[in-house]
């Protein structure tokens, strides 16, 4: 399939800092792309340069074959973007809102009318299409919000963390209509989160982001492969090289090392668990498995059999989240 | 098209808003009613409503003094005897609106039929059709008086005639008296005794201070309410970017400019609509509320044009807030200082020709001043369009100076 989306080492700073550091990534037609990673990674200043609100420092990038440097104003014709605010007006109603935008892209008469009661389908809202925005509920806030990027039918579709403070029920509907955008229309969509589950559910590829760099790009099945089977933390109070190649010999164990990586309470620890600090005193050891519940008994095994007290243990079933640890050192949610 | 678009939306949103609808249209009224009255009150209770004439007797006849006690007595005017050199001061430094000259020799003149000259001196921009009522006045009771003497003129001559012709020709006496008379008073009007030359001197001095309460109240506080509209385009692109509509709108194909346009328009819409409601008010509302009706003058035009150039002024101004200002906080501190600093340094509290005195030169460094002035010169003064020029480039001056510095300063991202 040709690229919608072809991005050149970009980069973006602001004064000393540089928020972007040289990415490079295409995107198919009709193909929905993550862009996963932390607040902070850089994944907004990408979208605002593919989207003409802010110009790459260097590098550049041709949607639709139009390049974001020179031709801007083509590019952002084939454009559309939900911003991560909702980017509305709450006074006005969802119909005046939806017109409003539709407007500024050139849309009047009746097809301006279709393409807002087709928007407000897709969205399931066009009983309340009348009521003002400042009425609606947070979900139904960026439901709208989609929408808006929606009306002039754009052939990509940037959705930049579209589902913060949403409940689980409007998430899910967002979700569906990614997805049948996608599927029905064949929209390219680039989709960025720091929920991997998101990522994980609706992009077939994924580009995880740190720091203003991609760390990692693939589909998501390839990703989450580079974890294997998993991977355990275990606590110690001492460790030795001696140790770690001892442990990377196990069966079902393909590497062993000494980690900075912080580990997370169990997620059904409770207040009493998260009382407790997260590290043991002592080392940490990363353990790469090739299957982690079959690690762990023989991990556990060598280590009383050689009278090593472990201090902590933790299990991180492979996704996304777990990749982004792996690969990062850092949480996505830090 | 698209500064169109975003205008009308502008719009929208802002007359939704019924706490700006009430700050826009509301509070003027408000303070032009209180104002308005107030003053009315204090000019009802404690001025005198004749207008006041500076009289310079360098006669000191009796007829000089009859000629002051006519003034006096047609009901408009009150003589204020004053010195010449007192006068000519208060001319110069803009007292005095105008003062009447009875050159001396006045009296004996007159009486003897000798032709003589009264001068009454008018300021350049003194109020235009008070000089004329002024004038028509003192020609009136100067021509009372230049025929009465004429006709005691002619009598006496009669008498004379009569006491040298014998009785037997009486009788042409009684034909030749009224003869006489006529022909005295064909003489006095081909050739008055008194006339009345009026002086204006070239030099430009302060306005004058008459008017009433409602022209100035009116221009002065929809100056002040045009100009602090600029605060609701500062905070329409503010509210625009923290709710991000301003990157929604980056990102769709418009440009910068439409973008700063759109901005700009609903401001200067909502201004004119100001204007319109404000002045509409002055010249309607205001009768109807027992106050003196606001005039627009015999200018409208201008005043009109005066109107369009403050509230692209003030659109401007709201373009530098928005520039400036980082936070809504900022806005508000940053529009009550400055909105209402320059509102009362440029005269929309308090008369610019009374300010002025202390001020000085330092009133002109705030758009406020030069509205309010072409306002004063087009409303009180009666100018025409050619005298509020400076004006007019002033503020187009500010204008482009606030919307330049707007642009530079702006962070679109």
């Amino acid at each position: 399939m040709p690229a919608i989306i072809e991005v050149e080492n970009l980069v973006k700073s602001f004064g000393d800092f540089k928020a972007v550091k040289g990415v490079n990534f295409s995107v198919e037609e009709g193909e929905v792309f993550g862009l996963l990673g932390p607040n902070g990674a850089g994944k907004t200043t990408i979208i605002s340069m593919l989207t003409g609100i802010l110009k790459p420092t260097s590098g550049t990038a041709r949607i639709g074959g139009y390049d974001i440097r020179t031709e801007m104003g083509r590019a952002k014709t084939l454009n559309g973007l939900v911003p991560q605010d909702l980017a509305l007006y709450p006074t006005l109603s969802a119909r005046t809102n939806l017109a409003f935008f539709g407007r500024v892209y050139g849309l009047k008469g009746r097809e301006l009318k279709e393409r807002i009661a087709d928007v407000l389908r897709i969205v399931s809202l066009t009983e309340r299409a009348d009521e003002p925005i400042e009425t609606f509920s947070g979900g139904m806030k960026r439901r709208i919000n989609i929408a808006a990027g929606l009306v002039h039918q754009p052939r990509v579709l940037f959705l930049d963390e579209p589902t913060v403070g949403v409940d689980p029920q409007s998430r899910n509907h967002i979700f569906e209509s990614v997805l049948r955008l996608n599927r029905e229309r064949d929209m390219s969509i680039i989709y960025t989160s720091h929920y991997m589950e998101e990522v994980e559910l609706l992009c077939s590829r994924a580009a995880i982001i740190d720091e203003g760099r991609i760390v990692a790009l693939d589909t998501i099945k390839n990703l989450i492969g580079l974890l294997g089977g998993g991977v355990i933390h275990v606590g110690v109070e001492r460790a030795d090289p001696g140790l770690l190649s001892k442990l990377a010999a196990l069966p079902m164990v393909k590497e062993a090392a000494l980690s900075t990586a912080p580990v997370s309470a169990p997620p059904d620890a409770g207040a009493e668990a998260s009382e407790r600090p997260p590290l043991a005193a002592g080392a940490m050891i990363k353990i790469v498995t090739e299957r982690s519940q079959q690690a762990v008994v023989n991990v556990i095994g060598h280590l009383n059999n050689h009278n090593i007290p472990l201090t902590s243990l933790e299990i991180l079933e492979p996704n996304l989240e777990s990749v982004f640890l792996h690969l990062t050192g850092k949480k996505l949610r830090d | 098209m698209n500064a169109l678009h975003i205008a009308v939306k502008d719009l929208e949103i802002l007359f939704r808003d019924r706490g700006t609808a009430i700050q826009l249209l509301g509070l003027p009224l408000i303070f032009i009613l209180v104002f308005s009255g107030a003053l009315q009150t204090l000019a009802s209770g404690q001025q005198d409503t004749r207008l006041p004439l500076a009289v310079i007797d360098e006669d000191s006849g009796p007829l000089a003094q009859a000629l002051k006690d006519d003034i006096d007595a047609s009901g408009g005017i009150y003589v204020v005897p004053t010195e010449r050199a007192a006068a000519e001061s208060a001319l110069d430094k803009g007292e005095l609106a105008r003062a009447l000259f009875i050159p001396p020799g006045f009296s004996a003149d007159v009486t003897a039929g000798r032709s003589t000259r009264l001068r009454l001196i008018s300021r350049p921009d003194a109020h235009a059709p008070r000089t004329e009522a002024v004038r028509l006045v003192i020609e009136g009771v100067a021509r009372d008086m230049a025929l009465e003497s004429q006709i005691l003129l002619s009598l006496q001559q009669m008498g004379e005639m009569m006491a040298n012709i014998p009785d037997a020709f009486a009788v042409l006496a009684v034909e030749k008296g009224p003869a006489q008379a006529r022909a005295q008073f064909e003489a006095s009007r081909a050739r008055p005794l008194v006339t009345l030359t009026t002086v204006v001197p070239e030099r430009t001095v302060a306005a004058e201070e008459v008017t009433t309460p409602a022209q100035l109240a009116v221009p002065s506080f929809t100056v002040l309410f045009v100009f602090l509209t600029a605060q609701a385009t500062a905070r329409s692109i503010y509210d625009e970017k923290r709710v991000g509509s301003f990157r929604r709108l980056l990102a769709s194909p418009i440009s910068k400019a439409e973008l700063l346009i759109g901005k700009m328009l609903p401001n200067v819409i909502a201004s004119l609509i100001q204007v319109v409601v404000i002045f509409g008010f002055g010249m309607v509302g205001l009768p109807l509320l027992g106050q003196p009706a606001f005039s627009l003058g015999n200018a409208p035009l201008s005043v009109a044009l005066i109107a369009l150039l403050m509230a692209f002024c003030s659109s401007g101004l709201g373009i530098l807030i928005a520039a400036l200002a980082r936070t809504e906080n900022q806005i508000g501190g940053l529009s009550a200082v400055i909105l209402w600093a320059m509102g009362i340094l440029g005269g929309s509290f308090i008369p610019i020709f009374y300010l002025e005195r202390f001020l000085g030169p330092l009133m002109r460094v705030v758009p406020h001043y030069w509205a309010n002035s072409a306002f004063t010169a087009l409303l009180v003064r009666g100018a025409g369009p050619g005298e509020v020029l400076p004006q007019m480039l002033a503020l187009l001056i500010f204008t482009s100076g606030f919307f330049a510095v707007g642009v530079w300063k702006f962070e679109f991202d």
